[in-house]
């Protein structure tokens, strides 16, 4: 099969899996009674209440993302351009929440600062009372989705500054000194990487329902997902829906039209040429070290040292995996589908993006990018919209549709990658093949899928985590008697013993922070190509 | 009988013309060299009669049928049976010299035993049969040179491209390696065109030298012509 051919089925896939729901959304949200209308619209509108819930979103969204940029891309610089100490640990450590359902973290923090938690026990439980009131709120959230989102300015303030010559800092360095070569040379040359980072944690913040809902904390995609899970009001609930889309589109149209071409541009300089580190010096080194850690054990160690202190009876996890070991095989089960689908339709999608093999490639980024970006109940409701009916009950009533559902929102995430990938192996690799009169699947299968080999592994080991750590569509989509191991937590979150939740969450920490590991290798120094 | 014929082909990347009305007979055996400065539009040339890139117009043709005309290629880099040394040599590094070689033979459906066969004799006589099963990666500069000569040449094309093929090496290196190619053209008789900014490079390589610059066709005659024309004239390469 040709390469025009197999790249055409790949973007008519995407079109089916990802657009068309949000499409089929859109116009069931104008139809009331079979006639056009703008009825749930006016009503949404002229409810002060939806104002209200816009304008926490809003403040939600922009105070996390500003703590997140103005921790994240220090650090990033720290962890990435420096001789800081333990620096690959602290990255591991940092980017775990990122990996694990945000909920679990706010569970953690429940845990350790709740009315029962572990903080009453040791200062009492008047303490506990005034930290367990700052939590449920708009700081909560703050907190916990500052500590979830972190990891995404780090680690692509990491990526970006192995994009910057070290010729050009070199340069800088002659006439002024580090602090000031980082000011004037490398992070305005990163900085549109890092505002790219910024818009993403934004998006979001914006869409996360699990931990606002969690924390009590009104937001809009939880009136969304309320309408349509307690109400069955599916028109209010589409309605509620497309504000959040129209945002994200609006954010990305942004992105698109000022940042787009400038993270084209950044490519990693050539392999073999030396890094230039920052010298801390003995005392920067132990001073940075110091408070790196410090931030560490608070936003992420201790946290996660809590849920395991909460759950330290083996018998706790046995009745775990008693009650929801069958979720836990099917969660790695369908995120293990799910991860292999969503590599094939990356490599692919990367390869169409990054060869612009066909006049859409840019439609299908922006669409990739902007289905990741776009809050889970959004997707979720739009893959209800278009499945479920008699005649895609084959579908709808099975496991399928959640794979459906991780294909929609995740495809960005390892088309990504595999550009990225892609865009370091030389065109001649390709053009050499093709020269020596291979056709394109030979030169595809026996050339660029080898060469892009850890590419296409750490595609399908992100693309499992977050298959695994997946709330918000599955939530809305999975048929009955198949929810997965995220959901079961999350609905014995009400009234389950947080021992027992203490226990699952550990337990999916481990089941997620496993392939972690794995990443690491994959990731590991290699030869250059 | 012309076995390449490029007529008067232009390309434009953005708003730069790469090469404009550029024209060329290439005949069975020939040797010619494409000397120019960087950016003069001489890789762009090879890259068009490739098929790795189209012409925005005129056309090229390739035993009197037209391979590629304006805004389409009629026939894929693959089909047209051209053999080409690549700048930075394009080794596949995840496969040994002997899968290096053995590629473009499978896709060509050779038969195993008659691959092995030419693959050995080409190793042979580049020198590089007791490389057979090494990566590229343990090879030195040389040795990876003439892999990939041995590669394009196993494929027994009637016209090999070279895209300032050594450039990278030591002057001592770089004369040695050429000898050896020019010997390689004399056994096997394939036309030769042969890029390189270097006009020695030029002088040594081509039979019929062609000058560009600006993406055109500034000069072109024989390697006794063109040493008077540099002699008189202070052109750029």
């Amino acid at each position: 099969m040709g390469r025009r051919i197999v790249l055409w089925i790949v973007v008519a896939v995407l079109a089916a899996v990802g657009l068309a729901p949000i499409l089929i959304m859109l116009a069931k949200s104008v139809i009331v009674d079979g006639w056009l209308s703008l009825e749930f619209y006016s009503r949404l509108a002229s409810s002060p209440r939806q104002w209200t819930l816009l304008g926490n979103s809003l403040i939600l969204a922009a105070l996390t993302t500003l703590l997140t940029a103005v921790v994240g891309l220090p650090l990033g610089v720290l962890l990435g351009k420096t001789d800081l100490p333990f620096r690959r640990g602290f990255a591991t450590l940092f980017s775990i929440p990122l990996v694990l359902p945000a909920y679990v973290t706010a569970v953690s923090w429940f845990d350790l600062l709740g009315r029962d938690g572990l903080l009453a026990r040791i200062a009492g439980a008047a303490a506990a009372r005034e930290t367990s009131n700052w939590l449920f709120g708009l700081p909560g959230c703050v907190l916990v989705l500052f500590s979830t989102f972190l990891p995404i300015v780090m680690l692509l303030t990491m990526v970006y500054l192995t994009t910057v010559s070290p010729r050009l800092e070199e340069a800088a360095r002659l006439v002024g000194g580090w602090p000031r070569t980082l000011r004037g040379v490398t992070i305005p040359l990163i900085l549109p990487g890092v505002l790219l980072a910024v818009l993403l944690v934004f998006l979001l913040t914006l869409g996360e329902f699990g931990v606002p809902s969690f924390l009590r904390y009104d937001v809009f995609p939880v009136e969304s997902f309320i309408q349509f899970s307690a109400f069955y009001n599916f028109g209010a609930a589409t309605a509620a829906a497309i504000p959040l889309a129209l945002i994200t589109l609006g954010v990305l149209v942004v992105e698109r039209i000022f940042l787009r071409e400038k993270t084209y541009q950044l490519r990693p300089a050539p392999q073999g040429v030396g890094r230039p580190s920052i010298e801390l010096g003995p005392a920067g080194r132990w001073g940075f070290f110091a408070a790196v850690a410090v931030l560490c054990l608070v936003i992420v160690v201790a946290p996660l040292l809590v849920l395991v202190i909460q759950s330290t009876s083996p018998s706790v996890y046995l009745d775990a995996l008693a009650r929801a070991g069958d979720s836990l095989l099917r969660s790695v089960a369908f995120a293990a589908l799910g991860a292999t689908l969503l590599t094939v339709l990356g490599v692919l999608t990367g390869y169409l993006i990054h060869t612009r093999a066909l006049s859409c490639w840019r439609v299908v980024d922006s669409l990739t990018i902007f289905l990741f970006a776009l809050p889970s109940t959004v997707i979720g409701i739009g893959l209800v919209s278009l499945w479920n009916r008699p005649a895609t009950n084959f579908i709808y009533a099975t496991p399928l549709i959640i794979v459906l559902g991780y294909v929609a929102q995740y495809t960005g995430l390892t088309s990504r990658i595999m550009v990225s990938t892609l865009g370091q192996i030389p065109p001649s690799m390709e053009e050499a093949a093709q020269m020596a009169g291979g056709r394109w699947f030979r030169r595809f299968s026996l050339i660029i899928a080898p060469l892009a080999g850890r590419g296409v592994a750490a595609a399908w080991l992100v693309a499992y985590i977050f298959c695994l750590r997946d709330v918000g569509i599955t939530m809305m989509v999975y048929p009955p008697g198949m929810e997965t191991f995220p959901v079961r937590i999350f609905t014995l979150m009400a009234n389950g013993r947080p021992s027992l939740i203490a226990a699952m969450c550990v337990i999916l920490v481990a089941a997620t922070v496993i392939p972690l590991t794995l990443l690491r290798f994959v990731f590991r120094p290699a030869r250059p190509v | 009988m012309n076995i390449i014929e490029v007529q008067s082909v232009s390309k434009v990347y953005g708003d730069r013309a790469a090469v404009s009305g550029f024209s060329l007979n290439v005949a069975q055996g020939e040797r010619i060299a494409l000397l120019g400065p960087s950016g003069c539009g001489k890789t762009t040339v090879l890259r068009l009669l490739a098929g790795l890139a189209v012409p925005d117009s005129g056309r090229i043709l390739i035993d009197g049928a037209a391979v590629a005309t304006e805004g389409r290629n009629l026939r894929e880099p693959e089909e047209r049976n051209l053999g080409m040394v690549f700048q930075d040599l394009a080794l596949w590094p995840h496969l040994t010299v002997r899968g290096n070689l053995e590629f473009g033979l499978k896709a060509r459906r050779v038969p195993a035993g008659e691959r092995r066969h030419k693959v050995r004799k080409m190793l042979e006589r580049v020198r590089m049969a007791p490389y057979l099963n090494a990566k590229p990666a343990t090879l030195s500069g040389g040795q990876q040179q003439r892999v990939a000569l041995a590669r394009a040449l196993v494929l027994e094309p009637r016209v090999l491209l070279m895209d300032e093929p050594l450039s990278s090496l030591d002057i001592e290196l770089n004369v040695r390696l050429r000898r050896e190619i020019l010997k390689l053209q004399g056994a096997l008789g394939f036309a030769l065109l042969y890029v390189t900014h270097d006009r020695e490079e030029a002088f040594d390589m081509g039979v019929r030298v062609i000058v560009m610059s600006g993406g055109r066709m500034a000069w072109a005659g024989s390697v006794e012509d063109a040493r008077d024309y540099f002699a008189t004239t202070s052109p750029t390469p």
